[in-house]
């Protein structure tokens, strides 16, 4: 099987298949560092050019866009505080921080190299574990996914924030969002507020760019005339050189770490429907439980850095492996490379690996190959991405907001998403004000349509409700997220104790 | 005496009730065993009792300490100009479908570049339109020519 | 300033010139997620479309409710022939199941593209044979084989005739869209779903039972595959896929988007390409298709009352 692996990185070292794979990466890691330009859009608008070049030429482009553009929403995460992609929010909570306090380099460099080292332990346990994994996933019925989700949202209401209870109402707004406008089984027109553009109900990419991006952009603004300057929150004079060996150094001495956020990228890819939206949040969640430092999650630790981008790019591993031998999109991402896969005449299914060899292995070798292409490229763009950063914000902000209204009005084609775009951002910027925590709203509003679909779809089936807890899965991952909560409580507590002297100064 | 949490809590409390009691009416469909506002009265009603959850906590705490702190003590940020930015930025998305997406744009980028930093300069003034102008042709060129992401066109310019 | 000037150059250059239809992109509306059947199979026809139309066409998905939300934005779009809508059965039953408002008179019919046989698919993990089994099981314990149906659209229907002609009682289970629906099935999650010939590999491999074909013949790809009517069953069932634009679109560019669907749906290089989509080339012109529409009107209707889903 490994043999079958190096002959096919050779075979793609050839400049015919290289060069779309290089193009490819470089369009995903600037699409993906575009605040607006999200992975989907950026892969949607590579398809067309992949129709004309042989099938494995055409995958590896879209293989490249894949992985270039999940590391490549960590240069504007870290840079600007604006995940450029879905997949790079929770590299924000540390990664701004970090860059803010000077050392940008550092935590570009940090998300790059995790990025690599995730992206890569995903391929390899992958190459090797698909067979197990995938029938993990089939097994997965309405009631499993419904109980994933609810632990998806209990872990991350937990996650961030001083409060259980507003990570909570947080996660609870974003649900309400998903019931407004239709029901997701029959399309019928609920709770619509006599708003027309509501009927289609409210879609989760707009209300992402929105809330992320009013939030930082006004947290900007308010600051603009109190200080004088326009550019305090990030130094003009920052500079991304960093010292490559300490950087790596610092994520390979948290080798479990690393591992484990990994492995939890790879799992939620190899899991249909949930996507790297999800993967970035809870191994961020994970590496806050398991630090000895929680307290010490959002103010510009490492771990958050290294936990969000290896579980985003071991992510990518793991939805590839779905599609190819399941032909299960695990979002909206893989959903348009299955479609890639069809159009060139490939069927996906469990026969895909047996029967065109040669072009699965090509997708693994692209995949592998694609990760140093992009260290490279953003290593090479850095400068560029500099200037992006260094900009005046009076300049900087109109820009990204114009570029925030075209991603908005392309994922719909029409103006309902960029009205959705404006409301949210409203939102975004309330609930900072209030410090209601951004991320839990955002997995409610990614999971609500889902959890719902689910819960009707294990009703239509058996009327019986206690199978949620008797059957295996369902009723295990439902126990996780009680143990999740309680873990969650008990920690606030402690951290709670811990602080107690200075409590009365931030509550407000 | 009520905190910003107390405020929060209680208008997540009551716009949940409000649209909880508006899912009462829903139609049911025959081919949905429950319907439409089953899973909408539950996640509504989650949310009203976190949000009065939330009031409540934010009660007794400051009960707790005797009479609350002061009010939100003076920032000093600089709200006028975010309720301005929003202000431009809503502008901007109702003239979208009216004077087409390069005319708009257009203004819209000059528009917030002067109100965060007002063109005290001829530079200013310089690179302010230069900026609108590129951004403009730039964002066309690349999505609506190249990309063909169709962008709106004006109901009043056709342009 | 060189730049600005050079940008401005290119500003001027873009003023809009008012020449023959199409002077700018086409829309090509999609109702259905990227990826779909729908979307693969018009992004492969655009190809050759807009090559022949002498201007560029885009195919933009507007997914969501049934296909039903994408329905209403192309039949709220200004007839000037730069959108057109891809259309197919689930427009008559989403009317008439009363899940949206538009009805395919509301648009006019461009061209009648393509047809995909539909099959009667059961999960691996049931234990039915073939369809003499299910059928027999399904008779013996009416509603419990459950059934995974984008309801009130064609895979509900397909499931509801064979329902109907057989005499037994299925359990529907809402399954948006193919892709969720096949996960279903390949998880046992459901017992029985509409599929089409894109699952062959599945079904080779036992990871899904092909039942029965909904076609008059069998399938030269599926020889062993029976069809409804050998079973005494006679339902024959296809979805069958289309374009229109919206009504009062001008004649002349009625005439040239016909032409141009004409010769892009009859050129044997897409015919060749559909079939690695199970999807057989079904070309009809704008008379012919609105003949065809109209006739599938009413069997929707017919069937949508004698489900007693009839809303209108």
């Amino acid at each position: 099987m490994y043999g079958l692996l190096w002959d096919a990185i050779v075979n793609l070292l050839q400049l015919k298949y290289l060069l779309p794979l290089v193009i490819g990466t470089v369009a995903g890691v600037v699409g993906g560092a575009l605040p607006g330009v999200t992975i989907t859009m950026t892969v949607i608008i590579v398809l067309p050019f992949t129709f004309g070049l042989d099938p494995l030429q055409g995958l590896a482009a879209m293989t490249g866009v894949y992985v270039g553009g999940s590391a490549g929403g960590l240069v504007t995460a870290t840079l600007l505080g604006i995940p450029g992609t879905p997949s790079s929010v929770a590299t924000t909570f540390d990664g701004f921080p970090m860059a803010k306090r000077g050392e940008a380099g550092r935590a570009m460099w940090l998300g790059v190299w995790s990025s690599l080292f995730g992206g890569l332990i995903g391929g390899v346990v992958l190459i090797a574990a698909t067979g197990p994994l995938a029938e993990v996933a089939v097994a997965f019925g309405p009631w499993e996914f419904f109980s994933l989700f609810i632990l998806a949202l209990s872990m991350v209401a937990g996650l961030v924030g001083r409060s259980l209870l507003k990570g909570f109402l947080s996660g609870a707004i974003g649900l309400v969002v998903t019931v407004l406008g239709n029901d997701p089984v029959m399309g019928q027109p609920r709770l619509t507020l006599g708003i027309e553009f509501l009927e289609g109900g409210i879609p989760f990419l707009p209300v992402l760019i929105g809330v992320f991006a009013f939030a930082q952009i006004m947290g900007d603004v308010e600051r603009i005339g109190r200080g004088g300057t326009l550019h305090e929150s990030l130094d003009r004079a920052i500079t991304l050189s960093v010292s490559h060996l300490k950087v790596i150094g610092e994520i390979l001495s948290r080798p479990l770490l690393l591992l484990w956020t990994s492995f939890i990228g790879v799992l939620i890819g190899v899991l249909p429907a949930i996507g790297g939206s999800a993967a970035n949040m809870m191994a961020y969640d994970q590496a806050k439980k398991l630090s000895r430092h929680p307290e010490r999650f959002g103010t510009g630790t490492p771990e958050g850095i290294v936990a969000s981008e290896s579980a985003n790019n071991a992510n990518v591993g793991g939805s590839l492996v779905t599609i190819m031998a399941f032909g299960i999109p695990g979002d909206a991402v893989t959903a348009v490379m299955l479609g890639a896969l069809t159009i060139h005449g490939i069927q996906s299914g469990p026969l895909f690996i047996s029967q065109n060899t040669q072009i699965a292995y090509g997708i693994f070798a692209a995949y592998l190959l694609a990760h140093p292409i992009m260290a490279l490229v953003i290593a090479l763009g850095a400068r560029l991405m500099l200037r992006v950063v260094t900009v005046p914000k009076a300049a900087l902000f109109p820009v990204v907001l114009v570029l925030c209204v075209v991603g908005a009005y392309a994922l719909g084609n029409n103006m309902s998403t960029v009205y959705v775009l404006l409301i949210f951002g409203l939102l975004g910027y309330a609930m900072v004000k209030v410090e209601l925590p951004l991320a839990p709203l955002i997995l409610g509003v990614i999971l609500g349509d889902q959890i719902e679909t689910n819960l009707i779809r294990a009703i239509m089936t058996d009327a019986d409700l206690w199978l949620f807890l008797t059957r295996p899965i369902s009723g295990g991952l439902l126990a996780a997220s009680v143990a999740s909560v309680a873990f969650a409580l008990w920690q606030h507590r402690r951290q709670r104790g811990r602080e107690l002297p200075d409590e009365e100064a931030d509550d407000f | 005496m009520i905190g910003r949490d107390g405020v929060t809590g209680l208008v997540a409390s009551a716009t949940s009730l409000v649209l909880f009691w508006l899912t009462l009416g829903l139609e049911r469909n025959p081919l949905v065993p429950i319907g439409p506002g089953f899973y909408p009265r539950l996640v509504l009603g989650v949310t009203a009792v976190l949000g009065f959850a939330l009031f409540v906590t934010d009660l007794l705490r400051r009960r707790a300490r005797g009479g609350g702190p002061p009010a939100a003590p003076a920032s000093g940020a600089n709200y006028l100009l975010v309720a301005l930015s929003f202000a431009v930025f809503g502008v901007y998305v109702m003239l979208l479908p009216l004077l087409g997406y390069r005319l708009a744009t257009f203004l819209f980028v000059l528009g917030l570049s002067f109100l965060l930093e007002p063109p005290r300069r001829l530079g200013l003034w310089l690179r302010g339109m230069v900026l609108a102008l590129a951004t403009t042709v730039a964002t066309y060129v690349i999505f609506d020519e190249y990309l063909a992401v169709l962008l709106p066109r004006g109901s009043w310019t056709g342009f | 300033m060189k730049n600005s000037l050079a940008i401005l150059a290119v500003a001027l250059a873009m003023a809009p010139a008012h020449a023959a239809y199409p002077d700018r992109p086409i829309k090509l509306i999609v109702p259905w997620g990227a990826g779909g059947d729908t979307d693969v199979i018009y992004r492969t026809f655009q190809q050759d479309f807009q090559k022949r139309l002498g201007g560029t066409v885009v195919v933009a998905n507007v997914g969501g409710a049934s296909g039903t939300k994408g329905a209403k934005e192309a039949k709220d779009s200004p007839p000037d022939g730069y959108t057109i809508f891809a259309v197919h059965d689930s427009i008559h039953s989403t009317y008439y199941t009363g899940v949206a408002d538009v009805n395919w008179t509301d648009f006019q019919p461009i061209c009648l593209v393509t047809a995909t046989p539909s099959i009667l698919t059961a999960a691996p993990k049931t234990p039915w044979k073939d369809a003499k089994a299910m059928l027999a099981d399904a008779k013996a314990k009416p509603g419990t084989v459950t059934v995974g149906a984008t309801l009130g659209s064609t895979s509900h229907f397909f499931p509801a005739m064979v329902e109907k002609a057989a005499g037994v009682k299925f359990k529907y289970v809402s399954y948006e869209g193919t892709a969720a629906r096949m996960n279903a099935l390949l998880g046992s999650h459901i017992d029985l779903a509409e599929s089409n010939l894109t699952q062959k590999g599945k079904a080779d491999a036992g990871q899904m039972k092909f039942l029965a074909i909904a076609t008059e013949k069998r399938m030269a790809e599926i020889p062993n595959v029976p069809t409804l009517k050998e079973l005494g069953i006679d339902v024959e069932y296809a979805v069958n896929r289309g374009l229109v634009a919206p009504k009062g679109t001008p004649p002349d560019v009625m005439a040239k988007l016909g032409a141009a669907c004409a010769g892009a749906a009859t050129n044997p290089a897409f015919a060749e390409q559909m079939k690695k989509h199970g999807t057989i080339v079904h070309y009809l012109d704008a008379k012919g298709y609105t003949a065809f529409l109209k006739k599938n009107d009413a069997v929707n209707k017919q069937l949508a009352k004698e489900l007693g889903l009839l809303k209108r």
